[in-house]
């Protein structure tokens, strides 16, 4: 099967300081692939760069045979990537309804744009309650629901989730993962970074490993779940 | 009790034009993050722009506002095209500095080409006084009023109801995710300063009708107060900007009415220091640019 996203030899740098050091990692049609690793590994950095958000200084990156690398980031988006962003990064000075429809901006059929509101609205009933409120005075949960819903707005074949148990209640991140596979159900690829490695390996189908900046193990979920150093770095050593 | 309404009426008259060259004034600066020093004179050229085609093309009003708003509308367009965009995310005091040198190019631009002194402006409209009683009320005044609500009505359906307000707003609090949710930034910052222009240019023509005449150097007074309406407001809400805008005119037609007219310009910054103390991102919240 030919990879939807294909990432090689991605070098990332912050003035000078390399947060990302040739890292190659793919991803199939209808896939969950994570990437695990501590804070600072360069997770967030490899998300921002396949949305355009970084400019790496070497590599490529191809998404459904298209080279993303000099695309800016709205026409990245129309190529039917979507993100929920670490930490959310709701507009929270914009309605609930507001941020749906900016999630589905480049969508010229308003026809669509509403049958999609509704839809998000019967999956997800807080956010309809909750509709002409703004999006900053909904709860962690609510509000991560929310972020969720506005990367769906876009009928996306690939979301990119960074981080997307953080700061959340137990209960909630829970409810987050099982959302992920969900969505995945329905045929959307999912790239997922994540610190919470137990929960996002039983929902991924394949996992890499990063530490400062390199992908150092990948492999099969279930294989790397079962790791004795992946337990000891990411599973606090128990099996 | 009748100076009273006489002044609060003229504030109000004088706060919508604040209200309109401010509301533009912000629009820019939330979405393109520069603080566009060009805004207020480019208010000065549509006002010119105006004088040009009532004393050239036809004493018709409506032909003398299309002028104001597309000769000001141009000249952001052109700002937008080349200091702006290419000073995008460099270094704030980069595009300062461009917005300063293209104030100042137009301003003396202006006197050369007109002149330094102030010039009569085309009466188009006829200056008629309403008034009960004591308290009065001119036709210039009118259309002066009537223009700013129309354009902050329309500007206000725009940034709430439109897509691309809905987006200008979202650029303006996380212009990244913006981006990656398929707006081309570009696009709106130049609308924006397109619509943000236009709207001073209107304002401009009411504003030199009013007064009856155009000065190359009226923006400054202008553009200070505007930018002093923004930081007292914050720049989180739009609506924000308008009440202030509106509530400074109210204010300095009371100093006048009932201090002095020679402190009418200091009520701004008066305001200003007082709320900056106690509220540093202004009365309503402002996003971390």
């Amino acid at each position: 099967m030919t990879p939807l996203l294909t990432i090689s030899d991605l070098h990332v740098s912050y003035k000078a300081v390399p947060a990302v050091a040739g890292v190659s990692l793919e991803i199939c049609e209808g896939e969950v692939r994570v990437i695990l690793g501590a804070n600072g590994a360069g997770k967030t950095t490899i998300i921002k760069a396949i949305l355009g958000l970084a400019r790496p200084h070497r590599g490529a990156i191809r998404f459904a045979g298209q080279e993303l690398l000099r695309l800016p980031s709205h026409r990245i988006h129309q190529l039917g990537i979507s993100w929920v962003p670490e930490a959310r990064q709701l507009w929270g000075s914009l309605t609930v309804l507001d941020n749906l429809r900016m999630g589905a901006f480049l969508e010229n059929d308003r026809a669509k744009i509403a049958e999609r509101v509704d839809h998000m609205f019967k999956r997800f009933p807080r956010l309809a309650e909750r509709q002409t409120q703004v999006a900053g005075s909904l709860s962690g949960g609510e509000q991560q629901m929310l972020a969720i819903a506005r990367a769906l707005m876009s009928d996306p074949k690939l979301v990119l989730m960074d981080e997307p148990s953080l700061g959340l209640a137990p209960l909630v991140v829970r409810d987050v993962f099982r959302l992920a596979k969900e969505i995945n159900g329905r045929g959307v690829a999912i790239l997922m970074v994540e610190q919470n490695a137990r929960q996002a390996l039983k929902v991924a189908d394949w996992a890499y490993l990063l530490s400062v900046g390199r992908v150092v193990e990948s492999g099969r979920a279930a294989d790397i779940a079962g790791k004795e150093s992946v337990q000891e770095i990411f599973l606090g050593g128990r099996a | 009790m009748t100076l009273l309404l006489q002044q609060l009426l003229n504030g109000l008259i004088i706060g919508s034009t604040y209200a309109v060259v401010a509301l533009g004034f912000s629009l820019v600066f939330t979405v393109a993050r520069v603080i566009n020093f060009a805004h207020p004179d480019i208010f000065m050229v549509g006002m010119f722009a105006g004088l040009l085609a009532g004393a050239h093309i036809s004493q018709n009003f409506i032909v003398v506002l299309v002028a104001g708003a597309l000769g000001a509308a141009a000249v952001g367009y052109g700002l937008e095209r080349v200091v702006l965009r290419p000073l995008r995310s460099r270094d704030v005091l980069m595009t300062l500095m461009g917005t300063l040198g293209v104030a100042i190019m137009l301003q003396n631009g202006m006197a050369a080409l007109m002149s330094p002194d102030p010039v009569a402006y085309p009466r188009v409209v006829p200056n008629v006084a309403f008034g009960t009683g004591d308290i009065s009320i001119s036709s210039l005044q009118v259309v002066n009023f009537g223009l700013s609500v129309v354009m902050l009505a329309a500007a206000s359906f725009y940034v709430r109801r439109t897509r691309y307000g809905r987006a200008t707003r979202a650029i303006a609090e996380r212009p990244d995710v913006a981006a990656a949710f398929g707006v081309d930034v570009n696009r709106v910052s130049q609308i924006t300063v397109v619509l943000a222009s236009g709207m001073a240019g209107v304002a401009a023509v009411s504003v030199g009708l009013l007064y009856g005449s155009a000065w190359a150097f009226v923006g400054l007074l202008y553009g200070l107060k505007s930018f002093v309406c923004m930081l007292v407001a914050g720049n989180r809400y739009f609506d924000g900007v308008m009440l202030v805008a509106l509530t400074l005119g109210v204010l300095e037609a009371l100093v006048t009415g009932y201090f002095s007219s020679s402190l009418r310009d200091a009520v701004a910054f008066f305001v200003l220091i007082v709320v900056l103390y106690f509220r540093p991102d202004g009365l309503f919240g402002s996003y971390a640019v």
